[in-house]
């Protein structure tokens, strides 16, 4: 009997122990993706499953193809990182993290010259959609998610 | 000075010095009637002795009078009432039981109070845009807003009026 509390003391120790370390690496996905309307849509990409009825609901596309990404895994919440495609630059440089999440300064280049900057407290529950210029006939989006 | 009574009752015992032995039996009236009565004394005496006094137990009758009595506490009593003083309810299996119920309690209460919590928790932490900032010579017309949808749990940067780009542009 008291050699099975221990062990189910134990167990719940290292549980607690391993879940803690589990959350403090935490990936963020970063993507740059053009949205456009096509008659043949292509199915979405499995990085944007989880946020595709947003996407077409809050954007109005039935396509969205990722051009871009990066995916970082965060040890400290300083770290920062680029995703690129040929024209287009994010540069995410993170500034640690809080109980609400990374606090993060996101920049976005064409080439090299600076369209958009922002700041934001990336929660690990809730992705940020940043909706950039239009493309052809299409528009770019950011999407960064904790994963 | 002994009244007559104090000097018959150390008479009868035995308890005069020879000097006033002599002189309480000088004084008695029908000395043989109170030596019979003396002899009578001394015979119930022994006999008294004999009956009435204290009787020595025996180990066995010892403990059997003892379980026997704890019997008959424990019959009358609640179990609560009739333990030993000193003793405890808290024995190390109890003790156990109840350490391994509190422990299933807790997670049983944690997992409960999480899953009431999460929607206020959801609530508070979705992503916030602290700032955002166009250049105004590349794209003099843009414009800026944010919102979030709870029901969805996204946050959104929206902008208008920035540069159009050539389907060029989309290429990975």
């Amino acid at each position: 009997m008291a050699r099975c509390l221990l062990l189910f003391v134990g167990f719940a120790l290292v549980l607690s122990t391993t879940a803690r370390e589990l959350r403090g690496s935490e990936t963020v996905w970063s993507g740059l993706v053009i949205a456009e309307n096509v008659a043949q849509p292509q199915p979405i990409p499995p990085e944007l499953t989880g946020i595709e009825r947003p996407l077409k609901r809050l954007f109005g596309y039935n396509q969205f193809q990722v051009i871009g990404q990066s995916r970082k895994e965060l040890q400290t919440g300083q770290e920062d990182w680029l995703a690129t495609s040929k024209f287009f630059g994010l540069h995410v440089d993170a500034h640690g993290e809080s109980r609400a999440g990374y606090v993060l300064n996101l920049k976005l280049y064409k080439e090299k010259e600076l369209l958009l900057e922002t700041d934001a407290k990336l929660s690990k529950r809730s992705p940020l959609l940043i909706k950039g210029p239009q493309v052809g006939g299409g528009q770019l989006l950011l999407v960064l998610v904790v994963q | 000075m002994k009244t007559f009574e104090e000097k018959w009752t150390a008479w009868l015992d035995g308890q005069l010095s020879d000097r006033e032995l002599a002189e309480f039996e000088a004084s008695l009236s029908d000395k043989a009637a109170a030596k019979t009565e003396k002899a009578e004394a001394k015979k119930l005496g022994l006999l008294l002795k004999r009956e009435l006094g204290p009787q020595s137990l025996l180990n066995a009758e010892f403990f059997n009078y003892q379980i026997r009595e704890r019997i008959a506490r424990l019959r009358k009593a609640p179990a609560w009432q009739a333990r030993e003083p000193g003793s405890t309810w808290w024995t190390i299996r109890r003790l156990l039981w109840t350490g391994t119920a509190s422990l299933a309690l807790f997670l049983v209460m944690a997992v409960f109070i999480r899953r009431d919590q999460n929607p206020a928790e959801q609530s508070q932490y979705l992503t916030q845009i602290l700032n955002a900032r166009v250049d105004p010579v590349v794209s003099p017309n843009a414009t800026i807003s944010m919102f979030e949808t709870n029901e969805d749990r996204v946050t959104v940067l929206w902008t208008e009026g920035l540069q159009s780009l050539p389907a060029d542009y989309a290429a990975k």
